[in-house]
């Protein structure tokens, strides 16, 4: 039994002398700043490499995106936001939500989509000329209202595709090889995300637009870059077809 | 046997009930995967039967199987009643209750996390429910195990423990500590997220917890194997067993170094550091050593037996063998699995070349190998055996058997060999399609259809296999009574060999100086939750 004990012990410091101090040895990033510092590194303590200035760039958006955003609001608070949307939305948005000038609808729109883009708007994350100005003098109380009012109106076309193999490989499959996601895994159909709108019956103009605007770059406010690096992989073709798909009439 | 009869036929047939079914989603995935079918229409689908079929094949048949083989061997080795038959049908039930309450949210899409877990995923707090239930039904067990090993010890002081019993309750203590791990990890982490107490996880401490549970978990599926291997397998092919106390060793050090290496599951996170990892590497390699001390002691142990029926040679022996043995067939059949599964292994193990194979189908490939291949065969060889004793009946047709044990082998290479071969050439795990149309990768297509191949091989056995048992178990007979394999030399056991408490001490010493580290950095590091993906559901 003894003999055991003492065979374990023997056993675990020697892995330990191993991992921790020969094994490092092996790397000059290790050993650099001696034993000690080699040893907490082996274990996975943060320290600081190189020591050289850190260069951070601004993120593409200031907006942390949280689960109470997507609650449902009061219908004090749509009511406050139908009067706002009449004054300001509806000449381009439509007086229901739905537009009829390629701008995008924002009937049943989830609240946290018109709360994050509004919020990018006021800030200057997300570009245009009209919405700017628009969001600007909004305080964060009007957004949620704007955003609890369009939230509550029908959507044009309320249920998604329920047989998926009719639409396009691109939003049931995604393209694995070139490392893009399907659209419905995050936008609906197969998964619903935290921020990601919802685009059934949007405007074909506007969704190409958009998507040709993160490939290219010019639009940065989503998180992570997650859109970009999806829309910079597809072709001219491609944008096409998905927002032929999504812009189908009602009743395809 | 005594009382426990309906009670250890009881766990079995759940066990098996739910292994004939969870076995038809895993070669549903299959095939849908494979060219013989257009994409699965909807991912997510695919991750369902993914969870279904890894929660049933590595929670529920496993502890079921262990429990009723361990309520069997108390009565059959210690020769008295099992203690506490009220508590193993609480025991039990507690089991089915969680089966069934994790089945609901798994059926209904809301659990699609993968028998593992994976947070930052998080399912529905039913199945997290569900899966707690199914553990804590297996602590009666190993409670249970523990009384009646006292009550045993009380009645004969002094007297070695009967090897199956020493073994039974090795696995209980081992599983007793290791779901440890995981308990913390679902109580303590993911449950106050399930149920929407908070919205964020530390993924990376969480992971950590699972490791715990995830490496020993394979040693507590094991052991059943590996008491068959010692107990059950010289007796059955008419021989004796080489070295009573070469097993008792292999037990002990299973139960000290299968639990503390579990952070070679995560080599490729950036959460841990390289140090630990290595340790972790060093010890798994250690836990071969039992394995391959308990794969020379039962070559030996046939090897008395060849001899005993007249073999001759150094190698002239194996032509003696009792080929026509279901046993015999079924424990070489193990072995090829445990040899290919276990180099495999080593591979999986060594800190470098995993970076070859990390999450690749090899790892599937190796998992199914020396789990669904090597040890559930002998699992199928426990019932076989057990059967007569349980349900009363006369001995099982030999000829069924073997084209079961047979078609399980086969079946299990054509499925393992090409996910092996594919996963060297780098084909991820955990694919619900592959595109195949990519030039790329058209060349391994066939792999996945062979695959699919041998996973119906495998269906077509394991519906043999039930077929066989609920067959006999409606002819009666007057079965023989049961023995376990007798030693080849008269054995003192010392006494070290014969007490648990020193080992069970190393065992949680070890996991000290291998975990304490890395889960105290992290449970006190700041900002290093993430926010939680919720799977759907209520």
């Amino acid at each position: 039994m003894r003999g055991s004990i003492i065979a374990l012990v023997a056993v675990t410091v020697v892995s330990l002398l191993l991992g921790f101090v020969w094994l490092p040895s092996a790397h000059s990033d290790f050993t650099a700043k001696g034993l000690w510092d080699a040893i907490c590194r082996a274990a996975g303590v943060p320290a600081s490499w190189g020591g050289g200035e850190v260069v951070t760039r601004k993120p593409g958006t200031s907006v942390v995106l949280l689960p109470e955003m997507a609650r449902a609001g009061t219908s004090d608070a749509a009511g406050r936001g139908a009067s706002l949307a009449l004054e300001k939305c509806t000449m381009c948005h439509g007086a229901r939500g739905v537009s009829a000038a390629n701008a995008p609808n924002l009937a049943g729109q989830y609240p946290e989509v018109i709360i994050k883009q509004m919020l990018d708007y006021k800030r200057g994350d997300r570009a245009s000329a009209a919405m700017q100005a628009l969001a600007a003098p909004l305080d964060e109380k009007q957004i949620r209202e704007l955003a609890a009012y369009y939230a509550s109106l029908p959507r044009p076309r309320n249920t998604p595709f329920t047989d998926m193999s009719k639409a396009p490989p691109l939003v049931r499959v995604g393209a694995p090889m070139r490392n893009v996601a399907p659209c419905a895994s995050c936008h609906g159909g197969m998964e619903q995300k935290l921020g990601a709108p919802w685009l059934e019956g949007m405007p074909k103009e506007y969704l190409v637009a958009e998507l040709s605007n993160f490939a290219q770059g010019r639009r940065t406010n989503d998180s992570h870059a997650q859109m970009r690096n999806m829309a910079r992989a597809l072709t001219a073709k491609e944008i096409e077809e998905v927002a032929d798909f999504y812009a189908r009439p009602t009743g395809e | 046997m005594f009382v426990a009869r309906r009670l250890v036929l009881a766990h079995f047939w759940v066990a098996f009930a739910a292994f004939a079914a969870a076995i038809l989603l895993g070669e549903w995935q299959m095939y849908v995967r494979s060219p013989l079918s257009s994409w699965v229409n909807n991912p997510e689908h695919y991750y369902r039967s993914v969870t279904a079929h890894g929660t049933v094949m590595a929670y529920v048949l496993p502890t079921l199987v262990a429990m009723g083989f361990g309520y069997a061997i108390c009565e059959l080795a210690l020769k008295r009643p099992l203690i506490g038959l009220r508590w193993g049908w609480a025991g039990f039930w507690l089991v089915i209750a969680g089966t069934v309450l994790a089945t609901i949210p798994m059926a209904a899409g809301w659990a699609s996390v993968l028998y593992t877990f994976y947070p930052p995923m998080i399912a529905s707090p039913l199945f997290y429910l569900g899966v707690v239930l199914v553990v804590v039904g297996s602590w009666v067990w190993v409670a249970l195990m523990s009384v009646n090993l006292r009550a045993w010890r009380r009645d004969n002081p002094g007297a070695p423990v009967p090897l199956a019993m020493f073994g039974n309750v090795t696995g209980a203590y081992l599983w007793a500590w290791t779901s440890v791990g995981a308990a913390i990890e679902v109580l303590v982490l993911i449950l106050p997220v399930a149920l929407g107490f908070k919205d964020t996880i530390d993924a990376g401490l969480a992971r950590i917890f699972f490791s715990w549970t995830l490496h020993a978990i394979v040693y507590f599926w094991l052991m059943p194997a590996y008491i068959a291997f010692y107990t059950i397998v010289p007796r059955a092919i008419g021989g004796r067993l080489y070295s009573d106390n070469m097993a008792r060793v292999a037990f002990v050090l299973f139960l000290v170094f299968s639990m503390p290496i579990g952070i070679h599951h995560l080599f490729a996170g950036p959460h841990i550091g390289a140090g630990f990892k290595f340790v972790h590497a060093m010890m798994t390699a250690l836990v071969s050593v039992p394995t391959l001390l308990t794969v020379f002691t039962i070559v030996a142990s046939v090897e008395i037996a060849a001899r005993l029926r007249g073999g001759r040679g150094a190698f002239g022996w194996v032509k003696a063998l009792p080929w026509g043995n279901p046993v015999m067939l079924a424990v070489t059949f193990s072995f090829v699995m445990l040899g290919f599964g276990g180099a495999g292994g080593l591979i999986n193990m060594s800190y470098q070349l995993n970076e070859t194979v990390h999450n690749t189908q090899w790892i599937t490939g190796h998992f199914h190998l020396i789990f669904g291949g090597a040890i559930v065969i002998m699992y199928m060889v426990v019932a076989y055996e057990l059967w007569p004793q349980l349900s009363g009946c006369r001995p099982l047709p030999a000829g069924l058997m073997k084209a079961q044990l047979w078609l399980w082998f086969v079946g299990m290479l054509v499925l393992t060999m090409p996910w092996h071969w594919v996963g060297i050439l780098g084909m991820p795990r955990r694919m619900a399609y592959y595109d195949y149309a990519n030039p790329a990768m058209a060349g391994q297509a066939w792999t996945v259809t062979v695959s699919a191949i041998g996973g119906a091989l495998l269906v077509l056995s394991a519906l043999l296999f039930v077929y066989v048992l609920w067959r006999s178990q409606r002819v009666a007979g007057d079965p023989e009574p049961f023995t376990f394999s007798l030693p080849a030399h008269p054995t003192h056991v010392p006494r070290p060999l014969n007490v648990f408490a020193p080992w069970v001490a190393m065992m949680i010493a070890l996991t000290v100086v291998n975990y304490g580290f890395p889960i105290a950095q992290l449970a006190t590091m700041k900002e290093s939750s993430v926010p939680a993906v919720r799977m759907g559901g209520p």
